[in-house]
Parts: structure tokens; sequence; C-alpha cells
């Protein structure tokens, strides 16, 4: 079961907090406009000890990103900032590393956030 | 009025505080945060109402159960101002909830529905949710 939020007024240029504890050996954070519309799906594995970055349209999987800068682990808790741009996403982590995703499905408006594997204790919208 | 955030399986369990963060429309007549398992079973209908169905600055709190309203009850205290950011903390056990308002007044409302955890959260009405921690 994950925790989800509809309804989510997001816009360019706003940037999403989130706090959590990691539960999982792997997480993922998703932005949207529904589970078959996502913007950006962030997804940690700690076994590939690999970030799986990708986009969903209509249902369909995209091209995935792989960045191998992992700086956290299971058990731990952590704060990621997301910042959405009409080109890209610019996903902070941890240690201050930014990592960067297209914003494929040129939305300028999100309002699905669905986390997984991520004990959310924060949530904030700038 | 406007369908504002939900958010789902929480996961909230008692002695947990929840708290909201968010801005009141400037022209806000009426705002609405909705606790507990889902759109028919809620815990807490928390109602400020600035000038709505007859009550001028008056909160209005119920209980949903299986969409079934319960008794309304009124608490007088009203610290919200149209066009501001306010702050409400929200705590709960197994006979009561404690909702802190933002000048700290603190009232109960009774757990009507005995939930064991709350896990939707649905804002409605004049007010924006910007920030929400579970503590």
């Amino acid at each position: 079961v994950s925790f989800e939020i509809s309804n989510m007024e997001m816009k360019l240029g706003e940037t999403l907090k989130l706090k959590g504890q990691i539960q999982d050996n792997r997480f993922a954070i998703n932005l949207g406009r529904g589970p078959d519309e996502l913007s950006l799906h962030f997804n940690p594995r700690f076994n590939e000890s690999v970030i799986v970055c990708n986009s969903k349209e209509a249902g369909c999987w995209g091209q995935e990103h792989r960045d191998d800068h992992m700086c956290f682990s299971q058990g731990a808790d952590v704060k990621f900032t997301v910042t959405f741009q009409s080109e890209e996403f610019k996903v902070t982590l941890p240690d201050g590393y930014q990592l960067t995703f297209p914003n494929r499905l040129d939305h300028s408006h999100l309002s699905y956030l669905s986390v997984r594997g991520l004990h959310i204790s924060a949530f904030k919208l700038k | 009025m406007a369908c504002g955030l939900v958010a789902s399986n929480l996961n909230l369990k008692p002695g947990e505080c929840l708290r909201v963060r968010g801005e009141v429309a400037p022209e806000a007549k009426s705002f609405v945060l909705n606790l507990g398992k889902d759109s028919n079973n809620l815990c807490l209908h928390f109602n400020p109402r600035f000038s709505a169905h007859g009550d001028t600055n008056t909160i209005v709190c119920n209980s949903k159960d299986g969409g079934a309203w319960g008794t309304e009850h009124r608490e007088p205290a009203f610290p919200f101002q149209p066009g501001s950011v306010v702050e409400v903390c929200i705590s709960f056990d197994k006979t009561d909830l404690t909702i802190t308002l933002p000048d700290g007044h603190q009232f109960k409302f009774p757990n009507r529905l005995n939930l064991e955890a709350i896990n939707y959260l649905a804002a409605d009405g004049d007010f924006k949710i910007k920030c929400m921690a579970f503590e």
C-alpha cells in the first residue's frame, strides 16, 4: 500500500520536499497526473545500487535513466526535494547531489503523488 | 466547494500528531478538513465557517459513519482569517481527537468511529494545503 495524494496543485517552478524513512530495499516516488501518467518515477534500488528514473505515459513506461549516485540506505531518515521546471525535474538527494530528468510529458501542472517503500513524515509544497 | 487535496494510506497511529499548514483564500467562506478511513467514514469533519450555511465565524465538527452524518459539534473559538496562512494540529486516541488551533486553543471531539488508524485526509473549500507533517 502506498502513500498517495491526488488533487494536488503543483505548478511549474514549485518545489516538493519529502521527508521519510526508507522501509525497503527499493522505494519509489511518483509524480504526475495519475498512476498511469507519471512525469517522474524516481526509484532507488539498493540491490542494484542504482537510481532508476523513468516516465509513464498512458500506462507505458518510457526509456529508463540510470544514475549510480547512491548516498542512502535502507532504514535511513532521508529528505528529497523535487523542483518542477518546464524542461526538467531536479531531484536533490540527501547529500546535496542533484539529479535531473527531462519533463517528457510536458505538463505544466501535476496533481498526483505516490510513494512506496518510504514512510513519509513530512510533505511540503513551495 | 472545489475538491482539494486528498491523501490516502497515511497510517497515522494513536498518539501521533498530524500537522497541516495551508493558505486560507482571501475571500474565504468556509473550508473543510476531513480525516478518517475513507470519504464515507470520517472520524473528524472539521469545518471552519467564515460565512456559510447561516454560520458566522464558527467551527462545525462532525463525524460520518458508513456515509451517515453524526451529531454536529460547534466550537465557538475562531482564530482564522481569510487570506492568511494557518496551521492546525490533530492528534487522536481511542476516545478522542484533540484539535489544536492556530492560536494554541485546544478542544476535543469524540472518536465516535473508534478508528485505530487515520488513513485518509481530504481538504475542501477555500483552503490550500502547503505542508503536512506526521509526528
